[in-house]
C-alpha cells in the first residue's frame, strides 16, 4: 500500500518548477473546461469521456493544444471519472485510459514546459456513512488512478470537485501513500457558502493542508462572481497557494449554455484574486477564449498578500472550531471508573456510546475527548468504529485519547476533519511514534507534562518537559499552534501543594511559550466531600492562570455555568450576550435541604406516574421516577419491567394497531421506556450483575439498500420492549448476515428491503439463512415486501410495521 | 422559502386525520427543516424523437419505454427531465437525529418526502412560467407506472446530476441522498388532460406503504 512510485524524474521537476512558480507570487494559470468544450464538439452529455482518449485520442490533445495556446501552464488530463468504478461500467480499466490520457497531455504539452496534472474526480459513489463505500475501498479506487497516472510521468495530481470531505480526505491520502508529486486539492461549493454535504471552506482548507495538499481552493458549481468570500475564508485558513477553477456561471436549461461571457467572467475572477487566490483557471462552460483573456486580465498583477489567521483549530466538515478562547472539552467518552461505560465496549454496544456523547455535545462540550482503553477491548479496532459511529450522529470535534499508537493511527486515518491527540509526553520514545502519525494525519497533539522520571514537583520542571514537547513537534513540522500542554492535575487530597504548581505552570505555559493548555479538572477533587465545589473552584482558579481547554463533565450544569461566568470576566464574552442567553429566565434558588421529605413513587407523585410518563412519551420523567423508584426500594429491576414499562408499552402499541396512536408517539413512548431501561441497566451494572435481557434478534437491511430508517424504527421499538437488537445495519450481504446468525446462535433474524431492485438480495439471505444447521426463524418487511412475497421466499414472518415485529419477537423469543 | 405541508408529511407517516398536537409537532419539524435545507433542482428541456421502443431525448441516452411514457407524451414535441434533491445534508441530518430522537426522525423523514415533492412543484412552476404558451402534462417518475427504474443513471448522467446536484445513484438503482426525485414532463402545444396520479397506474400498487394503510399518496383519478 505504501508502494511508491517514483520512475520519472518529471515527477521532481514538476514539483521543484511548481514550488519556483509558487514563490514567485506570480499566477500560475491552469486550463478551462474539458467536458463542456468536448460536448460543443459533438460528444453527447451522459456519455463516457474518458473513454475519448482511447477512442479519439486527436480530439483530446487538440483541446489540451489549444488551452496550451492560450497561456495555460498546467493542463488537467481528461481524466475526471476515470476511476475503475465509473468506468467498469463502460467497460474500460483504469490503467490503460489514465496511461492514455496522460501521454495524450504530455504529447501535446510537448516543450512548451506545461505541466502535466492528473484529473482525480469524485468516485461517482458516496462514502460511508452518507452512502455505503468504505473509506478504504475509496482510498484503494484512488490509489490505482494515481498510481497509473505518476507512472505514466504526470507531474502534479489534481484532486477536484469534491464536495464530501471524507472523500477528498481519500484521495489525498493516496496520493499522498502512493506517489511523491505535488497534490492540488479542490471542492465544489453551492450558494449557501457550503458543500452538498456541508462542509465549510474554513474545514476543508484546515483539514486538507494538515494532510499535505499543496494547494488547496474551488473549482466547479458557481461562478467566479459567487465565490470571492468563500476563497478569503480559505486563504484565511491557509498557508498553502489557493486555487480558483469556477464555473462559466450557470448553465441554461434550454440550450445548456453557460451565463457568463468571458469578459465578466474574468472580470469577477480579479475579485477572487483579490480575495487570496493565486492559481487560476475556468471549469465547466469555459473554453480557451476565457483562459486568454484571463491571462491577459492578470499579466502584471502581483498575487493580493495573504491572510492566514493562524491559530489553533479543529473541525469536522459542518464544525469549524477556531480556538481563540476558553473551549469545554468533554470528558464522559472514557470507561475510568464507569461500569455501565466499561460493559458497553466489551459488548459492542456503540449505541450507548453514541448516547454519551450526544448528551455531552448537548450539554455544550465543544470537543468530546474519546477514550476507549480497556481490558479486553482491543482499541486499534474498537477506536475507529467509535470515531465513525460519533461522528455519524456528532457534529463537534473529537480529542482521541489512547497510549496505544496503532489505535492512534487507525481512529485518525477514519476521523473527517481535524483531530485533536491526547496524548504525548516528554519521553523521546512516544514522541518519536507518535509526532509522525499527528504530522501526517494533520492534526493537534496535546502534551502531558511528565517523563521517565514521572511528574515534576515543581512549576518549573514541568514548562521544561512542554518545551522539549514544543521543540520536538516543531522539528517534525507540527506547527505551535497544534501543540496543546497538559500541565497536569493532581488529587488535591493526596498532595496539597501541587494545585499551586499545577496553576504556576499553566500560567508559564501560556505567557512564555503561547501554547494552548489543558487540564482534566476534575481530577482535583478525588477524596474530598462536595467534590463538585472544589472542582469548580479551582476550575475558574484554573481558567484565570490561562487555562484555555479544560477537560471537565459538561453535563454538570455548575461547570459550564463557572466557564461561561469566567468567559464574561476575561472579556471574552462580548457584551455578556452567552451569558444573558444561558440565564435570562432563570430564577437562581439557594436550595434547602431538608431531611424527611417523602420519598417520590413510580406509582404516582402529583399525579404522574412512570405509565404515564412513558405513554406521553416524557423521556427524562420517565427516567427519573425508574430511579426514584429503585432508589426508595419501591421496586426492583425486574419488577419495573414487568409491572410498569411492558404493560405502558402494550397499551401503546395497541392504541397504534387501532388507528389512535400514530408512529411518532409510539417512538416516543418507546423512547421513554428505553430511558427506564438505562436506568435500570445502569442499576444492574453498579451491582456486578449480569444484564436482563428477554433474547436476542438480528436485523438487517439487505444487500443495495442503503435507506434504513425503517428497519432502525423497528430496532428502536424492539428494544424497548427487552429485546438485544444486534443491528447488522444496511447493504448487508446475505453471508454477513448468516454468519452473524449463526456465531451468535441467534433465534430470530429480521430483514428489510426497500426496492424491488434489492428483493432478490432479500430472497438469496434468507435463503443462505434457511440453510444453516440450526435455521433461525426470519421476518421479513419493508416497503416493497408483501405478504405473499414472504411466503414466496421461504420467510416464516411477514411484518406489516414495527409493531408487529414486537408480536412475532414475542412468539419466537417470548 | 419551501416549506414542507403539515398535513401531507403526515400523510406519508400513515396519519390520515391528525390530532393537533402531532400537527404542530410535524408543523416545527417542517419549519426547522425548511431552516435547514431547501431543495435544489436541475432540470433540461429536450425534443422528443419517437423510436420504435419510446421516446428518446434529443441530446442524451434516455430512452423512455413502456405504456406510462407513451400515454404521457403522445402529444409532446418537447419534454423536460428534471432531478430535485434535498442534497445530503439532509441524510446527515437525519443519521443523527435517529441516534438522539426516533420520534424526532420519523416526523423529518416524512417532511423530508414532502419538502422533495414541494421542490418539485416549484421546478415545475419555474417551467409553466418559462413557457407560458405551452402546455405540461403531470410529472411521471421512473418506477411510476411502467417507467422503468433503469432509466435512473441515465436520467443522472444526461442531468450531471452528481456535478450539479451531488445526485449519485448505486448499483441498486437507489438514489442518493436519499430524498432525490427525477421525473420527466411533457411539453405540448395542447391542454393535457392525462393524470397519471392514482393508484391504478402505479407499479407500487400491490405493495405500497401508503395504501397498506388506507391512503394514498396524491391525487386519484
Amino acid at each position: 500500500m505504501e508502494q511508491r512510485i517514483e520512475t520519472r524524474s518529471q515527477g521532481e521537476n514538476g514539483k521543484g518548477c511548481l514550488k519556483e512558480i509558487l514563490a514567485q507570487k506570480s499566477f500560475l494559470l491552469l486550463d478551462g473546461g474539458m467536458g463542456t468544450v468536448l460536448q460543443q464538439k459533438g460528444l453527447t452529455p451522459g456519455g463516457v469521456p474518458e473513454l475519448l482518449n482511447l477512442t479519439n485520442p486527436e480530439l483530446i490533445r487538440s483541446v489540451h493544444r489549444d488551452y496550451i495556446d492560450a497561456g495555460s501552464r498546467v493542463i488537467y488530463t481528461n481524466t475526471f471519472g476515470a476511476n475503475s468504478l465509473k468506468l467498469a461500467r463502460a467497460g474500460a480499466d483504469t490503467a490503460s485510459v489514465v496511461s492514455a490520457a496522460v501521454a495524450i497531455a504530455r504529447e501535446a504539452a510537448g516543450d512548451t514546459g506545461t505541466l502535466t496534472a492528473l484529473d482525480v474526480g469524485p468516485l461517482g459513489e458516496l462514502l460511508e456513512p452518507m452512502g455505503s463505500l468504505p473509506f478504504e475501498r475509496a482510498c484503494e479506487l484512488f490509489r490505482e488512478m494515481i498510481a497509473a497516472g505518476t507512472a505514466a510521468g504526470a507531474d502534479l495530481i489534481a484532486i477536484e470537485t469534491m464536495t464530501d470531505l471524507q472523500e477528498a480526505r481519500a484521495a489525498l491520502l493516496a496520493a499522498k501513500e502512493c506517489s511523491s508529486l505535488p497534490v492540488f486539492v479542490t471542492m465544489s461549493f453551492d450558494e449557501t457558502g457550503r458543500t452538498f454535504t456541508g462542509c465549510t471552506a474554513a474545514s476543508m482548507a484546515r483539514t486538507l493542508e494538515g494532510l499535505g495538499a499543496d494547494a488547496v481552493g474551488l473549482n466547479c458549481s458557481l461562478g467566479p462572481d459567487k465565490l470571492a468570500p468563500l476563497l478569503r475564508e480559505v486563504s484565511e485558513n491557509t498557508r498553502l497557494p489557493v486555487i480558483a477553477k469556477p464555473n462559466a456561471g450557470l448553465p441554461d436549461p434550454v440550450d445548456g449554455r453557460y451565463d457568463m461571457g468571458p469578459e465578466d467572467f474574468v472580470q469577477a475572477m480579479l475579485a477572487c484574486v483579490e480575495a487570496g487566490a493565486s492559481i487560476a483557471g475556468g471549469c465547466c462552460g469555459t473554453t480557451p477564449d476565457y483562459i486568454r483573456r484571463l491571462k491577459a486580465a492578470l499579466a502584471g498583477r502581483r498575487a493580493a498578500p495573504r491572510r492566514y489567521a493562524g491559530g489553533s483549530f479543529l473541525c469536522t466538515p459542518v464544525c469549524p472550531l477556531t480556538i481563540d478562547g476558553v473551549r469545554v472539552v468533554g470528558e464522559r467518552v472514557n470507561p475510568t471508573g464507569k461500569k455501565r461505560f466499561q460493559q458497553a465496549l466489551l459488548e459492542n454496544d456503540l449505541d450507548y456510546i453514541l448516547d454519551v456523547a450526544v448528551e455531552q455535545e448537548e450539554a455544550g462540550a465543544h470537543i468530546l475527548d474519546v477514550n476507549v482503553g480497556f481490558p479486553g477491548v482491543d482499541e486499534a479496532d474498537m477506536l475507529p468504529r467509535v470515531v465513525k459511529k460519533l461522528q455519524s450522529a456528532v457534529s463537534v470535534p473529537l480529542q482521541l485519547d489512547s497510549s496505544n499508537p496503532d489505535a492512534l493511527e487507525a481512529g485518525l486515518r477514519v476521523y473527517c476533519g481535524k483531530a485533536s491527540v491526547n496524548s504525548v509526553n516528554g519521553e523521546p520514545e512516544v514522541l518519536e511514534r507518535v509526532l509522525p502519525i499527528v504530522k501526517k494525519y494533520g492534526a493537534a497533539v496535546v502534551g502531558l507534562t511528565l517523563d521517565k522520571q514521572g511528574i515534576p514537583q515543581t512549576a518549573e520542571g514541568r514548562v521544561a518537559i512542554a518545551r522539549r514537547i514544543l521543540d520536538a513537534a516543531l522539528a517534525h513540522g507540527i506547527p505551535g499552534e497544534d501543540v496543546w500542554i497538559d500541565c497536569l492535575t493532581l488529587t488535591v487530597s493526596a498532595q496539597q501543594d501541587q494545585a499551586q504548581e499545577t496553576l504556576k505552570a499553566v500560567r508559564a505555559v501560556r505567557e512564555e511559550l503561547g501554547l494552548q493548555t489543558l487540564l482534566g479538572v476534575s481530577n482535583i477533587s478525588f477524596g474530598l466531600p462536595n467534590r463538585p465545589l472544589i472542582t469548580r473552584s479551582f476550575l475558574t482558579q484554573a481558567l484565570g492562570a490561562g487555562l484555555t481547554l479544560p477537560i471537565i463533565n459538561p453535563n454538570q450544569r455548575e461547570m459550564l455555568d463557572a466557564v461561561s461566568a469566567f468567559r464574561v470576566l476575561s472579556g471574552e464574552d462580548s457584551q455578556c450576550r452567552d451569558y444573558i442567553e444561558r440565564f435570562a429566565g432563570v430564577t437562581v434558588r439557594t436550595e434547602v435541604v431538608s431531611s424527611g421529605a417523602p420519598a417520590p413513587s413510580a406509582a404516582g407523585e402529583g399525579g404522574k406516574s412512570l405509565e404515564s410518563a412513558i405513554l406521553k412519551g416524557l423521556k427524562a420523567d420517565a427516567g427519573r421516577l425508574a430511579r426514584e423508584a429503585l432508589a426508595s426500594g419501591e421496586a426492583d429491576e425486574l419488577s419495573l419491567v414487568e409491572t410498569h414499562l411492558i404493560p405502558a408499552l402494550d397499551r401503546v402499541g395497541d392504541g397504534y394497531e387501532k388507528g389512535t396512536v400514530f408512529l411518532p408517539q409510539l417512538l416516543s413512548a418507546a423512547q421513554a421506556a428505553q430511558a427506564v431501561f438505562e436506568v435500570i441497566r445502569s442499576s444492574i451494572a453498579a451491582k456486578g450483575g449480569a444484564p436482563v435481557k428477554k433474547g436476542t434478534l438480528i436485523v438487517a437491511t439487505v444487500q443495495g439498500d442503503i435507506h434504513d430508517i425503517g428497519k432502525n424504527i423497528v430496532k428502536t421499538v424492539l428494544e424497548n420492549y427487552g429485546y438485544e437488537v444486534l443491528d447488522l445495519g444496511r447493504d448487508v450481504p446475505p453471508e454477513a448476515v448468516a454468519e452473524a446468525a449463526e456465531h451468535r446462535k441467534v433465534r430470530l433474524v429480521g430483514l428489510s428491503a426497500l426496492m424491488t431492485t434489492t428483493l432478490p438480495a432479500m430472497e438469496e439471505t434468507v435463503r443462505q439463512l434457511k440453510a444453516l444447521p440450526e435455521p433461525p426463524v426470519v421476518f421479513v418487511g419493508g416497503a416493497v415486501v408483501t405478504p405473499d412475497y414472504a411466503g414466496r421466499i421461504g420467510a416464516d414472518y411477514y411484518a406489516r410495521d414495527a409493531r408487529q415485529s414486537v408480536e412475532i419477537a414475542k412468539e419466537v423469543l417470548g | 422559502m419551501l416549506r414542507p405541508d403539515p398535513d401531507e408529511s403526515l400523510r406519508y407517516l400513515g396519519v390520515p386525520e391528525p390530532p393537533e398536537d402531532l400537527r404542530r409537532r410535524a408543523g416545527a419539524a417542517g419549519e426547522a427543516l425548511a431552516g435547514l435545507v431547501q431543495p435544489r433542482y436541475t432540470y433540461r428541456i429536450c425534443g422528443l424523437e419517437r423510436r420504435e421502443e419510446g421516446f428518446l431525448l434529443a441530446g442524451t441516452g434516455v430512452l423512455l419505454t413502456g405504456s406510462t411514457a407513451a400515454r404521457m407524451l403522445a402529444d409532446c414535441r418537447q419534454a423536460a427531465l428534471l432531478a430535485c434533491t434535498l442534497g445530503a445534508r439532509f441524510d446527515l441530518k437525519l443519521l443523527a437525529l435517529q441516534a438522539r430522537d426516533m420520534a424526532e426522525a420519523a416526523l423529518w423523514d416524512a417532511c423530508g418526502s414532502a419538502l422533495a415533492e414541494a421542490g418539485c412543484e416549484a421546478a415545475e412552476a419555474e417551467l409553466a412560467a418559462r413557457f407560458p404558451e405551452l402546455f405540461l402534462t403531470d410529472r411521471f417518475s421512473p418506477g411510476y407506472g411502467d417507467l422503468p427504474l433503469t432509466l435512473q443513471p441515465d436520467i443522472c448522467a444526461a442531468l450531471d446530476a452528481g456535478r450539479r446536484l451531488g445526485v449519485h445513484v448505486s448499483e441498486s438503482l437507489l438514489m442518493n441522498p436519499v430524498k432525490t426525485v427525477t421525473a420527466v414532463i411533457g411539453l405540448s402545444d395542447r391542454p393535457q388532460a392525462a393524470r397519471i396520479r392514482g393508484c391504478a397506474y402505479c407499479q407500487m400498487r400491490e405493495t405500497c406503504q401508503l395504501r397498506k394503510g388506507g391512503i394514498r399518496c396524491g391525487t386519484e383519478n
